[in-house]
């Protein structure tokens, strides 16, 4: 196996020719990048070290790009980084696979329509931005502005969105509000005043007991919460997983539950069932800071852990014994309240019930327990004029987030709009849409094909780019200036700087240099300095640095701030209520549940599988689906599907063999996914990891890998309150290959 | 407390996710080709549906101060380092594979430039006071470089208390590299 | 006990080496095989001149101090065959520039460095006493200096043959040696192995003598192969005894070995053990032989030591694989 030669050369020239820059350059930059004959202790007097952060997550950690005669050699962790502190999950080590990657995009595109084909043809950037501006000036002129909608993913996006806004468009949706943590920080807001955030407020390397719901990290491989429950392992940390399956995180934990899946709220009930009724809750915190206990209880009362029992499958005894031990190392001690929040329509409620469990432990900024970080006081850049948005929020659910500027609708929103036609434009900045629109891949293509245009800027072909009008290559995160990382909180709060290491390859661009190409192109004038540096300078200058200092680090590092109350501190919630709203009134009023109820999910019909999805530690779904440095490893190259060893005989399966799936709707897998015969799963439920299964054969190295998860959904179920989309009601069998 | 160093390795086994983190930090800093890896992780699971137990481990070569593949080199290309580490030189190495046949470990391969590779422990780095590739990028920390010399301050420390194993100890190879095993209570 | 079960998941993608040891191809089990002929082949002509000289057994001379043909052309193949052999190892180097490191240094505890040193000291006595043999042949080429050493080795032939013939035990036996101090392949650590490669080699050189020799210096070799199988019969079952009375390591390979289904060029290693090797390469060619010196002359002379060659050359092919399929000392 040999990817880096195995490229088919016919092919390759083929393609390069219509698409990438010249061949020659990519095959040496390939050859050198991915190749080993280069030896690893050449001497070169011209190495240097960049200090950036990464994207391929959304946690952004600090990392070091090392160069050697001009090529990234190797991404080693920030030193200077608190969420790094000089260690990398795998995936950051990865980054010399997406910029050396010979299938990235080198060109902009247009597509192009001759008799019944289309075809993208290469462009110049300037024919790409004058059409693009056109376009989108005539949509807006005919249908109006809120008739251009943009998604976005990824940390390159603010420029777009600034120039969308000058252009008076506010419609901005972010997948991962839907599909991940808008339910969180929803659901937490309701019941906090504040959001759990990136990374979480769990100070969990001091805790002595954390309860995890699904949450699977050491595959979820979030580096600095990885970090720290290695940490707190090391220190005496006791870990209760509750999931279907045996994840790496359950191999940790002192007890592994196989809880059904879709039941959580009903164990959560049952947990806090036993606390109350066993007297086991801190009753100071909840008087002082707490409002609606007594509905809180009202609804839990029945939930007691024989009944619990029935539902969830774990025995009664176990959950006694779980809450009590839960309470006995309270307030060191709390419940995780997960990434990926969203599985069926009640990840709202789901959440609450778990930061109610920890409100009746008295864990609030308690060490252990429940932590508001700070943020690094850097101002927000100065707002420039824009015409006036004729609404601020686009969503129609009511408890849709309203703080966030880059979301003013839900993604799935936009997929319904553009099917209604009241959305005519997309411009996706970093969103595979067929792959993560979870309204099913069937459904976003529809959508796609209903548009009078679409733009995507990434930096690969991925399946979206197949469906635009115009794609516009960005160069990697390796090549490029973004706006600062500043508006997090955590323990060191702390401001850091995407730099590029090296310039952009082939005819790639910055965001910030397209976006401003666009803004000329569009008559917007005053919406970005003179150029990105300069920008950058003024807002660094504004905390006494500049642009300079920050470039030698990557990153200003405030004082650590202080997590935990002092013993008669008053604390106050940004809550209606000025307390953690145990029962929330403003949910009730909109005519939803006060207090998280358990709500029976559907069963999976006979001879189908519940469907569970989840990470491997190697991998971002499509961010690294082509990345063949990330890929190499056996266990990175394709996904499995996990069978239980009853259901496998059951169905005749074995252990590694192909077999294609169908779901509940009749879809039946594209491609053939391998079978993972295991203890590690129940038996009701399969899983498979997303991000496989890339149809679009321009992906060289994903394509045809794995199966694809999201082809799979066809069901979505939508949390009424905040507008989230669960998909987890999704069953799969097995078609044995022919 | 003695000047030679002697190198190895505590590997604790409680907090490996198997993330493989250390396998990419070692392909890029060593320049290992495509196929192949001086350093592996291992997941393994044991029981059954739901009594199952996990270890997660990195593995590489154990750095023996009985190597079999020194003993069994016909041109001493394969030797022990004055560091406590057994290193080749790939000068001398004639890509005969004797020391493949002859590690229980499995820890090398054959380059496919002709000689004989795997984990040489970053000498290149320890020599400028670095830790490994490996070690450095562990986001559980769950890789130590250690000194068996200063065996009772850093090593012992970490293993102090704690069900410690070494990998076919009865192979006689006196490897290099300690295990915390898994089984191991939170805080032990 | 409940029934448990061993999930094991690794990211070791090592060619050659995952999922198993590959690392020695077919150029090793010829090398192997090819060393141990050329070890009988020294080991049975030096053993036929002192006899023939000392207590007059064996076949007719040739006449001026020639011995028989077949110990002419054994003589001459011997070290011609190790030569081969040799070729085999060196190709088998993956880093073929550095074949000079092994001649640089002595060390003393790798075999394969005592290996390369006894192939070294082989040449020179297998050389000379090939030359003896023929002398008739190269004295009419009337070169001085090898009229020299013919004159040489002909006063202290007895002295030459003799070492040659430990010469010869010793390469055989390092054959099977080289393989049997690799302890962490548990199918190799056997120290039986030496043996039965002695014997094996033996056995096959017989069959090579047997089937150049001319008519009348048939039955001689008959005999010797028929010893030797038979030897080499009770040296395997040892082998195999030993292999599934031992330790869980060793027993697990035996079984690889004798009952696996490992394929090897479609064969399983259970056939090509039982069916190739012991019953083709030993138990019919002996049945053969014992027929043949009981006087049953078969009317395909060849059939039996074909036999027993290609017997000797399975045996060291799946020897040098079942010991690479199987995982390492556990
Ligand atoms: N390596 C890597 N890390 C990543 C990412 C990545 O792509 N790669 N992506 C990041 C992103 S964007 C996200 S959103 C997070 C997601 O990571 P998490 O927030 O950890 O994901 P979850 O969906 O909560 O967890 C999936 C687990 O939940 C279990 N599960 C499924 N259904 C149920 C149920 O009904 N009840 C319970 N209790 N458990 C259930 C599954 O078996 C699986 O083990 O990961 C982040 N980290
Ligand atoms: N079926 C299914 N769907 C899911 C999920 C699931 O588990 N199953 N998970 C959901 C979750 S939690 C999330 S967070 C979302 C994630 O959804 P997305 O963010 O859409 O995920 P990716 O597939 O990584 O797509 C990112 C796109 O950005 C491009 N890209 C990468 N780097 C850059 C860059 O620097 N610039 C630009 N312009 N583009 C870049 C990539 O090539 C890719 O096309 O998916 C959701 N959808
Ligand atoms: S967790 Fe990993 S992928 Fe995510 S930002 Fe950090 S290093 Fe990058
Ligand atoms: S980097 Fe650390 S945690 Fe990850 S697999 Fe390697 S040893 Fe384990
Ligand atoms: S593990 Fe193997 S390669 Fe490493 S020193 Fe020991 S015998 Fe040699
Ligand atoms: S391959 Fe090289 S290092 Fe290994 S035994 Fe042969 S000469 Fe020594
Ligand atoms: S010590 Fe260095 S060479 Fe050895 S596995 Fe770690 S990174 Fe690789
Ligand atoms: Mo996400």
């Amino acid at each position: 196996m040999n990817h880096g030669h195995d490229l088919n050369r016919r092919d390759f020239l083929k393609i390069s020719s219509l698409f990438l820059a010249g061949s020659a350059a990519i095959s040496s930059q390939v050859g050198q990048a991915l190749s080993s004959t280069n030896t690893a202790y050449a001497k070169d007097d011209r190495e240097k070290v960049v200090h950036s952060f990464c994207e391929h997550c959304f946690w952004r950690c600090g990392i070091a790009a090392h160069v050697r005669n001009g090529k990234i050699y190797k991404i080693t962790g920030s030193e200077h980084h608190p969420l790094s502190n000089g260690k990398l999950c795998p995936r950051g080590t990865g980054g010399i696979g997406q910029i050396y990657d010979p299938d990235r995009l080198a060109h902009p595109l247009i597509r192009e329509r001759k008799g019944g084909t289309s075809n993208l043809r290469k462009a110049s950037w300037d024919e790409a931005i004058t059409y693009t501006a056109e376009k989108l000036y005539q949509i807006k002129e005919k249908y109006g502005p809120e008739s251009i909608a943009m998604l976005h993913h990824g940390y390159g996006y603010t420029f777009f969105k600034e120039m969308f806004k000058a252009f008076g468009v506010n419609k901005f949706a972010k997948p991962s509000y839907d599909f991940c943590c808008g339910p969180r920080l929803q659901g937490y807001t309701m019941t906090y005043g504040h959001g759990s955030g990136t990374p979480e407020g769990i100070d969990i390397m001091n805790s002595k007991y954390l309860l995890f719901f699904g949450t699977h990290y050491g595959e979820n491989m979030h580096n600095t919460a990885v970090q720290e429950i290695s940490e707190g392992i090391r220190r005496g940390l006791k870990i209760v997983v509750f999931d279907p399956r045996f994840s790496t995180l359950a191999g940790k934990a002192e007890k592994w539950l196989p809880i059904k899946p879709g039941t959580d709220i009903a164990m959560m009930q049952a947990l806090m069932n036993v606390l109350i009724s066993e007297d086991l809750y801190d009753k100071k915190f909840v008087t002082e800071n707490t409002v609606g206990f007594d509905e809180l209880w009202a609804e839990v009362q029945q939930m007691t852990p024989e009944k619990a029992a029935s539902i969830t499958d774990i025995p009664a005894d176990e959950i006694r014994e779980i809450a009590r031990t839960f309470a006995s190392y309270a307030p060191a001690a709390a419940v995780h309240p997960g990434r990926r929040t969203q599985w069926y329509a009640d990840g709202t409620q789901r959440v609450r019930a778990i930061a109610i469990l920890n409100a009746l432990t008295g864990n609030y900024k308690m060490p252990g327990g429940v932590v508001k970080y700070e943020k690094y006081k850097l101002p927000k850049p100065e707002a420039h004029p824009h015409p006036h948005f004729k609404k601020e929020v686009w969503s129609k659910y009511p408890f849709f987030v309203q703080t966030k500027p880059e979301n003013s609708i839900t993604s799935h929103e936009v997929v319904q709009q553009t099917l209604e036609e009241e959305i005519k434009a997309w411009f996706v900045y970093g969103v595979n849409v067929p792959e993560t629109i979870t309204l099913g891949r069937k459904t976003a293509i529809e959508a796609m094909q209903k548009l009078d245009f679409m733009v995507a800027v990434d930096t690969l072909p991925m399946e979206v780019t197949g469906y635009a009008d115009i794609v516009l290559p960005e160069c990697t995160y390796l090549e490029r200036y973004d706006d600062l990382d500043g508006g997090r909180p955590y323990r060191t709060p702390f401001v850091a700087l995407r730099q590029p290491v090296v310039e952009p390859m082939f005819d790639s661009k910055p965001g910030n240099e397209i976006a401003r190409m666009m803004a000329e192109k569009l008559d917007l004038h005053g919406v970005f300095e003179d150029s990105v540096e300069t920008y950058l300078d003024k807002r660094l200058k504004k905390v006494g640095s500049s642009l300079e200092e920050v470039e030698k680090t990557g990153v200003l590092v405030g004082e650590p701030t202080n997590l935990y109350r002092k013993p008669d501190e008053k604390l106050s919630f940004k809550t209606p209520s000025g307390k953690i709203e145990l029962a929330s009134a403003q949910l009730k009023s909109a005519g939803f549940d006060a207090v998280p109820k358990y709500i029976k999910h559907p069963d999976p019909p006979q001879g189908y599988y519940r469907i569970l999805t989840g990470r491997k530690p190697m991998l971002t779904f499509g961010r690294t689906a082509n990345n063949r440095f990330l890929n190499e490893l056996p266990t990175a190259r394709e996904n499995e599907i996990w069978v239980n060893p009853r259901i496998a005989k059951k169905h005749a399966l074995s252990h590694g063999e192909y077999v294609h799936l169908k779901n509940q709707a009749g879809i039946v897998s594209e491609f053939p996914i391998k079978v993972k015969v295991t203890e590690r799963i129940r038996e009701d439920s399969v899983y498979m990891v997303h991000g496989y299964g890339h149809y679009y054969k321009k992906l060289k190295w994903a394509y045809r890998k794995g199966a694809s998860h999201n082809q799979l959904i066809s069901k979505a179920d939508i949390d009424q309150s905040i507008g989230a989309v669960g998909f987890q009601n999704n069953f799969v069998t097995f078609i044995k290959e022919a | 407390m003695a000047d030679k160093k002697n190198y190895g390795m505590v590997i604790d086994t409680r907090v490996c996710v198997a993330c493989s983190a250390c396998v990419y930090a070692c392909k890029s800093e060593n320049s290992i080709p495509e196929g192949y890896c001086r350093d592996w992780v291992v997941q393994e699971t044991n029981g059954t549906y739901p009594r199952l137990s996990m270890e997660n481990r990195s593995e590489r070569c154990q750095h023996c101060a009985k190597a079999p593949c020194v003993i069994y080199c016909p041109t001493g290309a394969s030797h022990y380092s004055e560091d406590g580490t057994v290193q080749i030189n790939r000068s001398r190495c004639t890509g005969c594979k004797a020391c493949l046949a002859a590690c229980p470990y499995d820890a090398r391969y054959v380059h496919p430039e002709g000689f004989a590779d795997k984990c040489s422990l970053c000498k290149h780095r320890l020599d400028k006071g670095l830790e490994t590739a490996c070690v450095s990028v562990c986001p559980t920390t769950s890789l130590n470089l250690v000194d068996l010399n200063n065996h009772e301050e850093e090593a012992l420390n970490m293993m102090n208390g704690k069900e410690v194993y070494q990998q076919k100890e009865h192979a006689g190879t006196n490897p290099s590299l300690y295990w915390i095993s898994a089984r191991n209570k939170p805080g032990a | 006990m409940t029934e448990t079960t061993t999930e094991i998941i690794s990211t070791k993608m090592n060619p050659n080496v995952v999922p198993h040891l590959h690392i020695w191809e077919w150029h090793i089990p010829i090398y192997l095989f090819l060393g141990g002929l050329a070890g009988g082949l020294l080991i049975i002509t030096a053993v036929m001149i002192v006899a023939k000289r000392y207590f007059g057994i064996g076949p007719q001379d040739e006449g001026e101090g020639c011995p028989c043909l077949a110990v002419r052309l054994g003589s001459a193949l011997s070290p011609i065959l190790l030569g081969i052999g040799m070729l085999f190892l060196f190709l088998d180097l993956a880093n073929k520039f550095y074949v000079w490191a092994f001649y640089t240094t002595i060390q003393p505890t790798s075999p394969m460095s005592a290996g390369s040193w006894i192939l070294i000291a082989f040449f020179p006595m297998a050389v000379l006493q090939a030359m003896l043999v023929n002398k008739q042949f190269l004295r009419k080429l009337n070169i001085g200096i090898v009229n020299k050493l013919i004159s040489w080795t002909e006063d202290h032939l007895t002295l030459v043959a003799l070492l040659n013939a430990h010469i010869g035990i010793g390469i055989g036996i390092y054959t099977g040696i080289l393989l049997s101090f690799f302890y962490a392949r548990p199918l190799w650590s056997s120290s039986i192995l030496g043996m039965l490669f002695l014997v094996s080699g033996i056995s096959s050189a017989a069959a090579l003598m047997l089937l150049f020799a001319p008519k009348h210096e048939k039955p001689i070799y008959s005999k010797i192969d028929a010893n030797a199988l038979w030897i080499e019969m009770i040296i395997v079952g040892l082998f195999v005894l030993g292999g599934i009375t031992g330790p869980a390591n060793t027993s697990g390979a035996m079984m690889h070995l004798i009952a696996g289904d490992h394929q090897l060029a479609g064969m399983s290693y259970m056939l090509w053990f039982w069916g190739g090797f012991v019953a083709l390469g030993l138990i019919v060619p002996m049945f053969l032989e014992f027929l043949e010196t009981v006087g049953v002359h078969i009317k395909y002379p060849q059939v039996a030591p074909v036999l027993v060659l290609m017997g000797g050359l399975i045996l060291r092919f799946l020897i040098v694989f079942a010991g690479q399929t199987y995982h390492t000392f556990m």
